[in-house]
């Protein structure tokens, strides 16, 4: 478990944090704390989400109709959650960021010393 | 958990109360004790799970944004440095009420004295006293108008709970809210038993009057004197008691009823359509027991004016009714 984002800055990743939510709810509805177990552990603890940051997120998305909401006890303990699920909508705008990552990353990679992998 | 809790209605205290903010607060709420509950699972100590829960939330700035209060939060921001509430501690609200229930206590014993003074002259005049009644009534008097002045000089270090623009936060509130709850039992105890008193102080006239009839010595001063130390006692209860719950009431209507802090000290939704209509309910209750009694004192016909519980009951069955019935009309046009 690293110590959080010490090494990312905020507004960097910040455009990319729908990237992450749409990823993980491609594979199923999910609520918060889940999404955000989920992203910590396959980052291998290198980026936590905040809470607000997760939650506007939500908000943000839910409002451009990519993903949308509904309360539900889930498996488990039967606690009520509200638990979210990508549209249509989302799923075309999530492989427009991928695009858009893959032009970034390849642009933003020349100039990085140690070069072109 | 309850710090979390703490931590997060301190948060949105100044942050208005609308359904979208209310939403995020609860979801917000739901992510963090989700993270905490896996903590303390993971063996972590309660401190540590908390100062992880708080270090990793975030900032309000953003959820802000995104919910489109900007602007609401300015302006709240702006409210609060125009206007400054000043927070009460815990131990602030503490001394408030046990002050506030001294002061019940002397009022509701002034009052009492008052109406007791008036047995001086009976008592003593029966035994042909009549100027030391008269002394006796006056001390009586005097100690009361005393006990109103010195009660009154104290509250004034309290004044501040009324004028200033004050707040309490959530963990305050929480404390105020458990205390009113246990009350509420002596509160009933102490009204009804009140009430009744009052209600029922005709009743050693009356018998007495039978004794004297059947046995020629009867003392008309003794069943006077028995009405008004019942109706002393019942008129003590009534006023300490409705002052005790009046200090609870006090405290939590301090927050400002249109951010989040004013969600404290009751449900999420208000209970009538309209501050207006609160305002109305807010009096209800008091405007009748008000009436009840004085029309009860002047009248003396407690036999009869009892018919304006029921009445009153009916009453606020209606209102009520009515008022919920437009705020859902109020809801479907929306």
């Amino acid at each position: 478990m690293g110590d959080g984002n010490a090494g990312i800055s905020s507004d960097v990743i910040r455009g990319y944090n729908d990237t992450m939510i749409l990823h993980i709810l491609r594979k199923g509805p999910s609520y918060g704390y889940e999404i955000s177990k989920t992203i910590k552990n396959v980052t291998e603890g290198k980026y936590l989400i905040k809470e607000t940051t997760l939650y506007s997120a939500f908000t943000r998305m839910e409002k451009n109709g990519y993903i949308s909401s509904y309360e539900s006890e889930g498996e488990g303990n039967g606690k009520k959650r509200t638990y979210y699920r990508i549209t249509d909508n989302g799923q075309n705008y999530y492989k427009d960021k991928c695009e858009e990552w893959e032009l970034t990353k390849d642009v933003v990679q020349r100039f990085i010393e140690g070069g072109e992998e | 958990m309850e710090t979390i809790r703490n931590y997060l209605e301190s948060m949105f205290a100044n942050l208005p109360r609308t359904a979208d903010v209310e939403r995020a607060k609860a979801e917000l709420l739901q992510m963090m004790e989700d993270k905490y509950s896996e903590l303390i699972e993971e063996g972590k100590s309660e401190n540590e799970a908390v100062g992880t829960v708080i270090s990793e939330f975030g900032n309000l700035d953003e959820l802000a944004e995104s919910l489109g209060l900007e602007k609401e939060v300015e302006e709240a921001c702006e409210i609060i440095e125009a206007n400054p509430r000043r927070m009460l501690i815990l131990d602030e609200v503490k001394d408030f009420l046990s002050f506030s229930a001294t002061r019940a206590t002397s009022i509701a014993l002034g009052v009492a004295l008052c109406i007791l003074s008036v047995n001086g002259p009976i008592f003593f005049g029966a035994l042909g006293l009549e100027n030391t009644g008269a002394v006796i009534m006056f001390l009586m008097i005097f100690a009361a108008v005393a006990i109103f002045v010195f009660t009154g000089l104290q509250s004034a270090k309290w004044s501040y709970f009324k004028k200033e623009l004050c707040s309490v936060d959530y963990a305050t509130s929480n404390y105020v809210i458990n205390e009113k709850e246990r009350y509420k039992a002596s509160y009933g105890a102490q009204l009804v038993a009140g009430i009744l008193l009052c209600a029922a102080c005709w009743i050693p006239t009356v018998i007495l009057d039978d004794v004297a009839r059947l046995t020629g010595a009867g003392n008309d001063s003794v069943s006077v004197i028995l009405l008004f130390i019942m109706v002393a006692v019942g008129v003590f209860l009534i006023i300490h008691t409705s002052m005790v719950m009046g200090s609870y009431n006090d405290v939590l209507k301090i927050n400002d009823r249109d951010t989040m802090s004013g969600s404290y000290s009751r449900g999420s939704v208000p209970e009538y359509a309209g501050p207006a209509m609160e305002k109305v309910m807010s009096v209800y209750w008091p405007t009748v027991r008000t009436i009840y009694l004085v029309w009860s004192f002047l009248t003396f016909a407690w036999w009869k004016t009892w018919v304006i519980w029921p009445m009153a009951g009916i009453i606020f069955a209606v209102l009520k009714g009515l008022s919920k019935n437009s705020s859902n009309n109020a809801a479907e046009v929306k």
